[in-house]
């Protein structure tokens, strides 16, 4: 049977990377008793994939994977069974059926929605934060430098960043949401943005990321954008 | 600590799961009245490796009211994060300071991680040493397998507890808090705990050295406390508690498996090996304890291997039968068995195949030296003949991995020792090759690693000078060479340097605590580390304290002379020791224990060898 389910990672435990998150899953499954089918040859391994990985260090409200499980089970019976075997911090929230009509996931994934808290190394105001960003995103390029295989490469990553905004609330924190497009060949990566945000804020600082949502094309079933 | 501030910190180093906690398993509590922290003086994929701290943590939070929080060593990038933001080191569950807890314990499980206690305390904001601590200060504590000899760090700690820990920290932790209740001083707290078996109070015993500062003699000052400080004995081991649920780190760890204790000490008696000597007598579990325990383990855990630990697991008495069952009854569940330290005999074959249709691995023997002779020096009673037998049933088995350890600068070493370990390489890689081809596994690898000897308090080579140097060096050399043309092999010699030091410290006396104070002033961390190892930085310390590394490693003892570990009685009498100094210098063994016994408690024999045989 093969489940979709979405989990929440809280920030006391997203300091663990996509391969710990993994293996924390794998274990949560066999702890529950609901283990997985695996894969046959000579090194099996558990059928089970992400729809794509959070960065170290990110929270999120959403983290969808993709599982085939060895027998039939009620995605709701399912669901509670693994929450009381996964570590204070990760829960899942909804887990549904899958038939194979349903693409891969990762196939599927067009964006991710995020919440950035700025903690620059001085105050910084709100307005100012506005304004940057605004000069930024009417921009028709945000060039960054970005590391590749074959060196370091001049990129535009402006046309990733489908929407970017200081939210309403706080000053200290000042808080951006940000809408980037996030597909299984790449995407916008929330650092390279902030470098670039901070960089033109003439500050250097550290951001909490949080991820709120990943959306899908293809699927009712899943998150989309409107 | 508050959310941002810890963030602002884990976005600074390589590894930030060392320090966040949230495993499963991790135990919270809300209603405690009494607070240890379990420190261990090396990062978190290490510490949470050690079984001991493992059982402690389990053990400890066992009592109502009292709760016991994780701490290790942080790596160079979080001392430096540390540092820059004026934050102190925190704890695995509630992220508090060292010095907000009543007892600080620490586990010395390796001479080389005493830099990193002092980088601990440092970050705590906590005194180095003992008489510079007040009543506000925790209660500093010690224990584990270093502590036979615990001079060199006594100044360090208010409560030293020597042998197994499982239950005497409990009776340290129960009476300390009720001295706590009672409004008692730190000194009259000690007082106390200066009566419970296995506790050693440092600050309540007068060292006499002579003019050159010379270890002479230790005495007690006060009257509660012992002349000798016996070492602790858990003695059932079978009912004694484990580790209970097992946490589950969110990160990768040195041994990231669950773990069942088969039995604890070892009857061989090699005389190299101090574990063999503070572990004595052999407790074991029973097979259906240990069977219970690992289905248990799997279980709460999720991890998909076992392992079967103890110091010789081979000579578990019940292997033979237990073997089997665990594999049968671990492969149903896809958990696969393994066996950390193994003696194999033929008759094992069949199991060897069955673990290897779950998860192949490479095999470790032992020999420990190149020739009989010298085999026979440290009784370590395995022959060249039980060796090719056993890598040849593996061979044949279709393990293709092989990995022998040795050791050089063992006692009357001589060169045609050393060369018999390139021999015996010889002799394995040939075994291998002269299987058929269809018959064997293909990519063989024997990997020879030759790791420098250092003599250890509580064996029969405390007495023994370390080989210089220069002269390892030069051994080093003679091994390379003769290796040479040893077909599928490779040779990994450890580095020397850092096994003077060991071998200083391990026989120590009080005088190294300054040396060691100023080798961490001097930027000394995670010495077992190699990319952190500063040898010269060491040197200096030495110099300004007017010691050398030479007198405490190389000089040999004589037997009778006094030594600074003689405040510990490590039940193993030092005549029997000594008996055993004799016999190896005349390349002549003594039976495993299990054969008959051969009186290494002498007149305590009763009370403490009688445990194995009830």
């Amino acid at each position: 049977m093969r489940i979709i389910a979405a989990f929440q990672k809280d920030k006391g435990i997203s300091y663990t990377s996509h391969l710990d998150v993994q293996r924390t899953l794998q274990r949560a499954f066999r702890r529950a008793g609901l283990p997985l089918a695996y894969t046959n040859g000579f090194n099996p391994h558990p059928k089970l994939s992400f729809a794509t990985a959070l960065a170290t260090g990110f929270s999120s409200d959403g983290e969808w994977i993709e599982a085939e499980l060895e027998r039939d089970m009620d995605p709701a019976e399912w669901m509670e069974r693994v929450n009381a075997a996964m570590p204070n911090g990760m829960r899942f929230v909804t887990a549904f059926v899958a038939d194979a009509s349903i693409d891969t996931l990762s196939k599927m994934l067009c964006c991710a929605r995020y919440t950035v808290s700025l903690y620059p190394e001085e105050p910084i105001t709100r307005e100012r934060v506005q304004k940057t960003l605004s000069v930024l995103m009417e921009s028709e390029e945000i060039i960054v430098q970005k590391k590749t295989k074959s060196g370091v490469k001049p990129t535009n990553i402006r046309p990733e960043i489908i929407e970017a905004f200081v939210t309403d609330g706080t000053e200290d924190p000042v808080r951006i949401e940000l809408l980037g497009s996030l597909t299984v060949t790449g995407g916008l990566r929330v650092e390279t943005f902030l470098n670039a945000l901070y960089g033109r804020l003439g500050v250097s600082g550290f951001a909490s990321v949080h991820r709120n949502a990943l959306y899908f094309t293809g699927s009712d079933r899943l998150p989309h954008l409107a | 600590m508050d959310s941002v501030t810890l963030e602002k910190l884990l976005m600074q180093v390589e590894k930030p799961a060392r320090y966040i906690g949230h495993e499963w398993n991790m135990i919270e509590k809300t209603e405690y009245d009494y607070r240890f922290a379990l420190c261990f003086p090396d990062v978190y994929e290490i510490g949470m490796s050690h079984m001991g701290s493992r059982i402690l943590y389990h053990t400890i939070n066992l009592l109502d009211g009292v709760y016991c929080e994780r701490c290790y060593a942080p790596w160079t990038d979080m001392e430096r994060a540390l540092r820059a933001a004026g934050e102190p080191l925190f704890t695995m569950e509630t992220k508090s300071p060292l010095k907000a807890f009543d007892i600080v314990g620490f586990s010395l499980l390796y001479e080389m991680c005493y830099t990193n206690i002092l980088t601990m305390l440092d970050l705590s904001g906590i005194p180095f040493r003992a008489c510079e601590r007040g009543e506000s200060d925790p209660i500093l504590l010690a224990g584990g397998p270093c502590t036979v000899n615990p001079e060199p760090v006594a100044d360090l700690f208010d409560v030293i507890c020597i042998g197994d820990g499982e239950e005497m920290n409990n009776e340290v932790i129960e009476t300390a808090r009720r001295a706590k209740r009672e409004g008692l001083t730190k000194r009259e707290t000690l007082k106390r705990l200066a009566s419970i078996e296995g506790v050693y109070i440092p600050a309540f015993y007068a060292v006499e050295t002579d003019e050159n500062g010379r270890f002479i003699s230790i005495r007690s000052t006060e009257p509660e406390t012992p002349a000798r400080v016996k070492r602790r004995v858990l003695r059932d081991l079978e009912h004694a508690p484990y580790v209970g649920n097992q946490v589950v780190p969110n990160m990768s760890i040195v041994h990231d498996r669950v773990a069942v204790e088969v039995m604890r000490g070892c009857t061989r008696g090699c005389r190299f090996c101090q574990a063999g000597y503070i572990y004595r007598p052999v407790r074991e579990r029973s097979e259906e304890t240990l069977l219970r325990q690992a289905h248990e383990l799997v279980a709460c855990t999720g991890y998909d291997e076992v392992s079967l630990l103890s110091l010789s697991t081979g000579d578990y008495s019940q292997l033979r039968t237990l073997l089997p069952r665990i594999i049968d009854e671990m492969s149903g569940q896809r958990v696969s068995v393994s066996l950390p330290s193994l003696r194999i005999d033929s008759e094992l074959r069949q199991e060897l195949e069955k673990m290897q249709s779950i998860r192949k691995g490479g095999l470790t023997f032992a020999p420990e030296a190149g020739t009989q002779r010298l085999r026979d020096v440290i009784n370590k009673n395995v022959t060249e003949e039980d060796l090719l037998r056993a890598v040849t049933d593996a061979f044949e088995a279709g393990w293709c991995g092989v990995k022998l350890y040795f050791m050089i600068g063992l006692p009357t070493e001589t060169d045609e020792d050393i060369e018999g370990i390139a021999d015996l390489a010889r002799k394995v890689s040939r075994c291998y090759f002269s299987i058929p081809k269809e018959k064997r596994g293909a990519g063989f690898r024997l990997t020879v690693s030759a790791s420098t000897f250092v003599p250890k308090p509580w064996t029969a080579f405390q007495w023994s000078g370390q080989c210089t140097l220069e002269e390892i060096r030069r051994k080093q050399q003679v091994l390379r060479n003769a290796m040479k043309g040893v077909r599928g092999a490779e040779l990994h010699c450890h580095p020397s340097v850092l096994s003077v030091l060991e071998a200083v410290f391990s026989r120590g006396d009080r005088r190294l605590l300054n040396v060691l104070i100023d080798a961490y002033q001097n930027g000394c961390r995670f010495d077992s580390w190699a990319e952190h190892f500063k040898p010269e930085e060491w040197e200096k310390a030495f110099l300004k304290n007017g010691l050398t590394p030479d007198e405490y490693a190389y000089r040999e003892r004589e037997v009778g002379e006094p030594l600074p570990w003689s405040v510990v009685d490590a039940l193993v009498t030092e005549s029997y020791l000594a008996r055993e100094w004799k016999r190896a210098g005349a390349a002549v063994t003594t039976r495993d224990c299990r054969q008959g016994c051969n009186g290494c408690f002498g007149e305590q024999c009763e009370n403490y060898c009688g445990i194995s045989k009830r």
